[in-house]
């Protein structure tokens, strides 16, 4: 990589660490993961630099949220194989149960949390970072209608998990 | 046509998403017009979305780490650079004006020891990226050791300091400074501690020097064999107590003049 092509990356991936970082703590479930995952991301993002062009429909954001992705997933296989990683129940060490924090930050944090990865990922990428339909699609390899219906489900799962809490 | 309730759910999250095509979404505005249920259930979902946005946070990157990516990006820009446009006419320079100028030498050498250090740093943190870490991947010594002949001038020490918490996870061949050198990985819970080894050009130096960028640190010494780099992002002082039980196996077991013949 050349000078201009490091000030491309700076210019062109930085700007979306946040939203790497973001993705990564919701697949991860943990903040040093989340790290982890960014750090190797981003050095996969690096090496593969030369060969992103930024083409039609391609944002730089998507990119690197697929890299991202891609790499927390492999992470996991990783850590489930490996034994090295004892299995963290984040659950019981979740910020949100020892800080207060109000009713519906607690029961939606905590239902996208048990959502499975397919469904939590759909949610994050779209609710918290806006991609399009198309950009979900390519980011997690699924065709556009699997993108609406896994949508459609994760917000009914969370959707619930709201009205439980309204009953209680 | 009458959309049925089963996939109206689906289109009346795409219709809210803006993703629904025009036709579709006439039909639905259409069907909302005569269907309670479906307007209950469209408010719901604005209900969602609004404790969405309260309810479930973005994140910043720490700090820390944009300083690791930033690093790693600069680390690789300078390699290449250095490699294809700098370093070989500088070469030349060099030994020209090692010729010409003595007092030019000492500023080089100081330029190549900072130029050293940046080349340790890239390496480490190239070896960080997946699949680059280890080409021997064991935490038995007599494994590891052995590995190296045949790969290397030189055989490296190599150490299990698993009883102290840094347990040896394997090594490779790196290339430093214009030559292979060995590279043992070490571990601290999950970070990773590069030492690169090889045959000193000079004699041996007093205690580690230190050098601390973008959220690594760098420890070198030199014995009166090896030149040591030790290169980590494990906090400062576990990476000196780590140095210096390298330095105090070296000093016990590696003594050549204690083992004749070895």
């Amino acid at each position: 990589m050349e000078s201009s092509a490091l000030a491309r990356f700076d210019a062109v991936v930085l700007p979306h660490l946040d939203a790497a970082y973001t993705l990564a703590r919701y697949l991860t479930r943990n903040a040093h993961d989340a790290e982890d995952v960014v750090q190797d991301a981003c050095l996969r993002a690096l090496k593969y630099f030369d060969g992103f062009r930024g083409e039609a429909g391609t944002s730089a954001r998507a990119w690197l949220l697929t890299i991202v992705r891609n790499t927390a997933h492999s992470w996991h296989k990783q850590h489930r194989t490996d034994g090295l990683a004892v299995e963290f129940d984040e659950r019981e060490h979740s910020p949100a149960v020892t800080n207060r924090q109000p009713e519906a930050r607690e029961t939606l944090g905590r239902a996208l949390d048990r959502l499975a990865p397919e469904f939590r990922e759909v949610i994050v990428l779209r609710e918290l970072q806006g991609l399009s339909y198309k950009e979900i699609s390519d980011v997690t390899a699924v065709p556009i209608g699997t993108v609406m219906s896994r949508l459609s489900r994760a917000r009914a799962r969370l959707q619930e998990a709201l009205r439980e809490e309204e009953v209680r | 046509m009458t959309p049925t309730h089963a996939n109206l759910e689906a289109q009346l999250d795409a219709y809210l998403d803006g993703e629904l095509a025009a036709g579709d979404a006439r039909a639905l505005e259409t069907h909302l017009a005569e269907c309670p249920e479906c307007v209950r259930f469209r408010d719901r979902r604005l209900e969602l979305r609004a404790a969405i946005l309260t309810g479930i946070p973005t994140f910043q990157a720490p700090a820390a780490l944009r300083e690791r990516v930033q690093a790693a990006a600069r680390a690789n820009a300078r390699r290449r650079f250095t490699m294809q446009t700098v370093w070989r006419p500088l070469a030349l320079a060099a030994s020209l004006a090692v010729v010409a100028f003595g007092s030019w030498t000492l500023a080089l050498q100081r330029a190549a020891g900072e130029t050293l250090a940046d080349d340790v740093l890239s390496s480490h943190i190239r070896s960080l990226m997946p699949g680059h870490l280890t080409d021997v991947l064991s935490s038995d010594q007599h494994t590891v050791k052995p590995w190296f002949n045949g790969r290397l001038d030189f055989s490296p020490a190599v150490y299990d300091f698993a009883g102290r918490g840094y347990p040896l996870l394997g090594g490779r061949i790196d290339y430093v400074g214009g030559r292979p050198v060995a590279a043992l990985v070490y571990g601290r819970r999950q970070h990773m501690i590069n030492v690169f080894v090889w045959p000193a050009a000079r004699g041996p130096t007093g205690g580690p020097e230190r050098r601390t960028r973008q959220g690594y640190h760098e420890l070198h010494w030199t014995t009166g064999e090896y030149t040591y780099w030790v290169v980590s992002d494990l906090g400062l002082a576990e990476l000196q107590d780590f140095a210096q039980l390298l330095r105090q196996a070296d000093s016990t077991a590696g003594a050549p003049a204690a083992r004749p013949g070895v």
